[in-house]
């Protein structure tokens, strides 16, 4: 019992931080007052881009590329939804096309069907004398991602909640017109959450490429995007909030992998495809229990115009 | 500049716009012989080869062409028009491709379940279908309507929820076809009976089926409805304006709803022409996501009915010509691309107005010398 | 948009009052000082050297400072957070919470406010959060300070608190420049008064040298006033009719196509003496609205109606008057049928009043001038004749059985524009092509042309100008004689 526990734990830390890096991009980006569906997009854009430039250069600054590469997809968002004040969620349906058919058409091109060449992974920090000591040795063996999304979220909440630039972005994300009479810049609030945001989205597409896998796969992020989303809606848009949620569906999917490879008579009376739903309708009951105008931010995807007559 | 002319021409020109950035994608990845001559496949493959054809070669060569192009624009129209119906009441359908899965569903199950002459076979299938697309949407416009959920995180999550059911355990599982003797490595449900299956329109010289044609008049309905009726009349001011609506004695919730639920049917009758027309079955995942892309139609075609399903027809054509370009080592996944692109640019529809408005300025100030 | 050679001085250390009509441009004005808006020309001059206020910062930066008319408070936040966004104290890069809190309490104290600065914004009152507002102003060390009409949404024990606020702060030295349009409130508490009509500074006088009517006929402009409002209830924020109290009147009415017009009460106190204010003819008609102790809530969820009787008759015209934000516009939703009731009830054209819907209210005859147009009367990015049709999209000529009567629509559409002057007459444009007193005009056109038996109108000639004025009291009493 306690070694399945033991597993599980250690695959849940291995799979949880593409999860919340996304998830804490997404919410950074949405705190401001910018809708952030285009999350699967960045985080594509991000793995791919840090899985081809790992075949270069040594992986850890790939990862840097993999983030750059999600801000530059963000700037795009920004550009349009700020800038051009278009339809936030159209920007960001949009970038997740192009991102999904870009992303196809130049493995294709370039690498052929079978995805990127193995890379170099991140490497684990191995602490053999703890590896094996129950629950505890989950907690090592992981990648660099792995301590960072666990420590980030907290800095997260402590820039929201602690600093000047933390009041100021969740002050643009409720009233924006409020931070414009005392002098401050709206969009330079917004570019900067959401270019924040596509680092976020970026650094969690590297992850996938660069720790979990070995390389950039066809269908990566396989709609983790749209599980961040879920993660942070079901977070009540607060970075601990999403932190939580993201570990939690994490480890759903660990438990689900699990199962199914230790207890396959379990699946048979819980199928897999509901435990895979389940993210999902956890969050549409907490949005049907509660209603969701509680939380969002209240100028989430109102584009901000001066004068307003 | 004519208020028709300001809704139509960022469309068009986004769209020569991504085929002029995709072409340069691939002269850049590959050179600009392969790019002009990929992009003459695409076109080939998807109205035909005209040339050789009035060369003196065979019918099939365009009819076949441009069957594969009206399957794919019949899919793509349909759900177009989902996403742009729930547009016309203010609410953004991202959940096109969950109605779908479940309207694919419903006509597999009805197809090879149910036995019936096909004038009525064919009808109960599609009503199934859309039926059932109709009540997926519906929970996300009672979400909106009565809890203030926003549909956008609502329909994201519909989707994945039906993905994971419908691909994940129902089709996999318990309405999984049992296996026959030798088959034994079928995927999917059951095989829909022939009474079920679209009629072709062509016969064996293209797929051209009954799908295009009831696409067309999907269209051309909502179109008449928005356009004409008093509902229709009632259900854009909801979308445009819904508190004078709501002054005006219009039933606002019942319109939003309405429009959302029909979304859903519109969705869910995608996935039925794609089970009764082509695949036959519920096949082992619906792989191909035609709701997502009834977002880039719908917005393509400025949620006009008509403009979504002459959009779907453009792209239709591309991505049948798709699998041509393959011959010359292009993914055929490449319309793809350029239906993201023009997607792309068209969420920038402020950039080209204001551009168009710059240059129609600085006309006049040439026309007109100051005095 | 609507300033045209607007000049305007101001003294330290005195209270200044700039009066002028909804649209007069006094706003404006006031968003060129604080650099929110930037003048097509003019110069700005202070301690005698030209400024340029390119944004709010530069403006703050000069000892200015503004509280707008609808706040500009984050709902979410603490007090203390509002108050010291944009210049935070921190302690070692981290936001210095505790000292925000004390710097506030000592900022609010200096000025005599009683605030709680950990309190969320979203839990004070209105009042209290106007002074919010004003601490946020002079947290920032404001010399000058602009209020942009402080009284509209406040009561008349919170605008005499105001008052005296506002003359505290003059006392210590501060100016402060004081928006509004209710002339009497102005005259008692300012030192000089600017009067602006139509984007310009038309006169400055010592408040103590002039009067309500002195001021009101320079608002207005001499002879327009007559023309415009002449045994018109019409009341408009000039006219000083109002509770005794406040000295203003905002002025929705309720006229009827056989001049009807119910009038307003004061806030919640109103019982049955709503004022009949009669246009040459004896309330004698059968009475089409009984309404006894109705209660209803606000949009913020707190009661706006605390039992408000009323009755009205065929034939006349009822004006409500009261400050704005004292439950007018409630009423007027309450009576057609956009706002449920919680308490009392009534009649209403024969049926009951407790189970309205817009749709019930519309066949019982009643029309609707709302107060805000856009938002309730008009989809403005539908045609003028689609415009025409909403409400009646149903009925003949706008609709056969289930389908959309184009040809009656455009005939009716035409005649109304061309009886109505409309420009231009073109029932294809989309609506907000149109200037806002043509828009106005099309909704009145609609109502009036539905033949109503109850009109509810509200604030009618907010936002347009005297000569629109005039012609829509001029429609509205023109619609009696075909009926009275």
């Amino acid at each position: 019992m306690l070694e399945v526990l033991h597993s599980l734990l250690f695959s849940t830390l291995d799979a949880a931080p593409a999860l919340v890096f996304a998830a804490l991009g997404a919410m950074l980006s949405e705190r401001a007052g910018v809708v952030s569906v285009g999350v699967e997009g960045m985080m594509r854009t991000g793995a791919f881009c840090a899985a081809v430039a790992a075949l270069v250069m040594p992986t850890p600054l790939a990862v840097l590329v993999g983030m750059v590469a999600g801000a530059g997809l963000a700037a795009v968002h920004g550009f349009l939804s700020i800038r051009w004040r278009s339809d936030q969620v159209v920007s960001g349906m949009a970038l997740n096309l192009v991102a999904m058919a870009g992303g196809t058409f130049l493995l294709e091109s370039l690498f052929g069907p079978n995805g990127t060449p193995a890379i170099t992974q991140l490497s684990r920090w191995n602490v053999p004398a703890l590896a094996h000591v129950p629950l505890l040795g989950a907690l090592v063996g992981h990648a660099a991602p792995t301590y960072l999304a666990l420590t980030l979220p907290f800095a997260f909440h402590l820039l929201l909640s602690r600093t000047p630039l933390g009041l100021r972005l969740r002050a643009v994300g409720d009233k924006p017109h409020a931070v414009a009479t005392l002098g401050l810049s709206v969009s330079g609030l917004r570019w900067a959450a959401v270019l924040g945001g596509g680092l976020m989205a970026g650094l969690g597409g590297a992850v996938l490429s660069t720790a979990v896998l070995d390389r950039f796969e066809q269908h990566t992020p396989a709609g983790l995007g749209f599980m961040a989303l879920a993660a942070m809606v079901f977070g009540r848009w607060t970075p601990l909030g999403a932190f939580a949620a993201a570990l939690f569906f994490a480890f759903g999917n660990a438990l689900r992998i699990g199962l199914a490879s230790s207890a396959p008579w379990l699946l048979e009376l819980v199928p897999q495809g509901f435990l895979l739903a389940l993210p999902y309708l956890l969050t549409l009951l907490v949005l049907a229990l509660q209603g969701q105008r509680g939380h969002a931010p209240a100028a989430l995807g109102t584009p901000y115009e001066q004068e307003s007559r | 500049m004519g208020e028709r002319t300001r809704q139509v021409l960022p469309s068009v020109l986004s769209v020569l716009l991504a085929l002029a950035v995709c072409w340069l994608t691939i002269a850049l990845t590959r050179d600009a012989d392969t790019a002009t001559r990929a992009y003459l496949q695409m076109l080939w493959g998807g109205v035909g080869n005209w040339p050789a054809f009035l060369d003196g070669g065979n019918a099939n060569t365009v009819l076949r062409p441009l069957g594969e192009a009206a399957m794919k624009a019949a899919l793509l129209t349909l759900t177009g028009l989902s996403v742009a119906v729930a547009f016309k009441v203010g609410l953004f359908n991202i959940g096109a491709q969950g109605q779908m899965i479940w309207g694919a569903l419903a006509a597999a199950l009805v197809g090879a379940h149910v036995s019936l002459p096909t004038v009525l076979h064919v009808p109960l299938a599609l009503l199934a279908a859309a039926a059932a697309g109709a009540v997926w949407s519906s929970i996300a416009g009672i979400l909106k309507l009565k809890r203030g959920v926003h549909e956008v995180i609502s329909t994201i999550m519909l989707n994945w929820v039906a993905v994971s059911l419908v691909d994940n355990w129902l089709v996999i599982g318990p309405l999984r076809a049992v296996a026959e003797g030798h088959q034994s490595s079928i995927t999917g449900t059951a095989e829909i009976l022939s009474t079920a299956q679209l009629p072709r329109l062509l016969g064996d010289s293209s797929r051209l089926n009954l799908g295009f044609p009831l696409a067309l008049v999907c269209a051309l309905t909502v179109w008449v409805w928005l356009a004409r009726t008093n509902s229709g009349y009632e259900t854009r001011a909801v979308g445009l304006t819904p508190e004078a609506a709501r002054a005006a004695g219009i039933p606002t919730l019942w319109r939003a709803g309405g429009a959302m639920a029909l979304a859903g049917a519109l969705a869910g009758l995608a996935g039925a022409v794609l089970v009764l027309g082509t695949e036959g079955r519920y096949p082992g995942t619906l792989g191909a996501p035609y709701g997502f892309d009834g977002i880039a139609i719908a917005l393509i075609g400025n949620n006009h009915p008509l403009g979504a399903a002459v959009s779907a027809a453009v792209f239709g054509i591309l991505r049948a010509g798709g699998t041509r370009m393959q011959l010359l080592g292009v993914h055929k996944s490449f319309p793809e691309l350029i239906q993201g692109f023009a997607l792309l640019f068209v969420a920038g529809r402020m950039v080209w107005l204001a551009l168009l408005d710059r240059r129609r300025a600085r006309q006049a100030a040439v026309e007109v010398p100051r005095a | 948009m609507s300033l045209e050679d607007a000049s305007l001085d101001i003294v330290p250390g005195e209270l200044l009052a700039v009066v002028g009509e909804n649209g007069a441009g006094k706003s404006s004005l006031m968003n060129v000082l604080y650099g929110l808006y930037h003048p097509d020309a003019g110069t700005f001059l202070m301690d005698g050297k030209p400024v340029r206020l390119k944004s709010p910062r530069d403006a703050i930066a000069r000892g200015i400072g503004m509280v707008h008319q609808h706040f500009m408070l984050v709902p979410t936040l603490t007090v203390a957070e509002n108050v010291v966004l944009g210049r935070e104290p921190t302690k070692r890069g981290l936001l210095d919470l505790d000292r925000a809190c004390d710097e506030v309490a000592a900022t609010a104290k200096r000025f005599g406010f009683q605030l709680d600065p950990r309190a969320r914004v979203d839990t004070l009152t209105v009042g209290s959060q106007q002074k919010v507002e004003i601490v946020k102003a002079l947290h920032r060390g404001a010399q000058v300070l602009i209020l942009d009409e402080p009284t509209a949404v406040l009561t008349p024990q919170e605008s005499d608190e105001l008052a005296q606020v506002m003359r505290g702060l003059v006392k210590q030295g501060r100016t402060v420049v004081l928006i509004s349009h209710k002339l009497k409130e102005v005259l008692g508490v300012a030192d000089r008064v600017a009067v602006m009509r139509r984007g310009r500074t038309v006169a400055e006088v010592r408040a103590s040298e002039t009067t309500v009517s002195a001021l009101a006929s320079l608002m207005v402009g001499e002879g327009s006033r007559g023309a415009a409002l002449t045994g018109v209830p019409l009341t408009s924020g000039a006219s000083g009719t109002g509770t005794a109290a406040n000295t203003h009147a905002s002025s929705p009415l309720v006229p009827d196509a056989k001049s009807t017009h119910a009038g307003f009460p004061p806030p919640g106190s109103v019982g049955p003496d709503a004022r009949h204010d009669n246009t040459g003819l004896a309330p004698s008609g059968p009475v089409v609205l009984e309404a006894k102790d109705l209660r209803a809530k606000g949009d913020n969820g707190r009661p706006a109606l605390q039992g408000v009787s009323l009755t009205v008759h065929a034939g006349e015209i009822v004006g409500i008057a009261g400050v704005d934000g004292n439950g007018q516009r409630e009423l007027a939703e309450v009576l057609t049928g956009l706002r449920a009731l919680d308490g009392g009830g009534g009649t209403l054209l024969g049926g009951p009043l407790a189970d309205l819907t817009p749709a019930r209210a519309k066949a019982r005859g009643v029309g609707h001038v709302p107060e805000d147009r856009l938002a309730r009367a008009v989809v403005k990015a539908m045609t003028v004749e689609e415009n025409v049709a909403l409400g009646r999209h149903r009925q003949p000529p706008f609709a056969s059985g289930p389908w959309v009567d184009f040809k009656g629509r455009r005939e009716r559409a035409n005649q109304l524009l061309t009886t109505y002057d409309v420009r231009p007459p073109d029932p294809t444009v989309k609506l907000q092509a149109l200037s806002g007193g043509n828009q106005q005009k099309v909704v009145v056109a609609r109502e009036l042309d539905a033949d109503p038996k109850l009109l509810v109108v509200v604030q009618p000639t907010r936002g347009l100008d005297i000569g629109a004025v005039a012609q829509l009291g001029r429609r509205m009493l023109g619609a009696e004689p075909d009926h009275g």
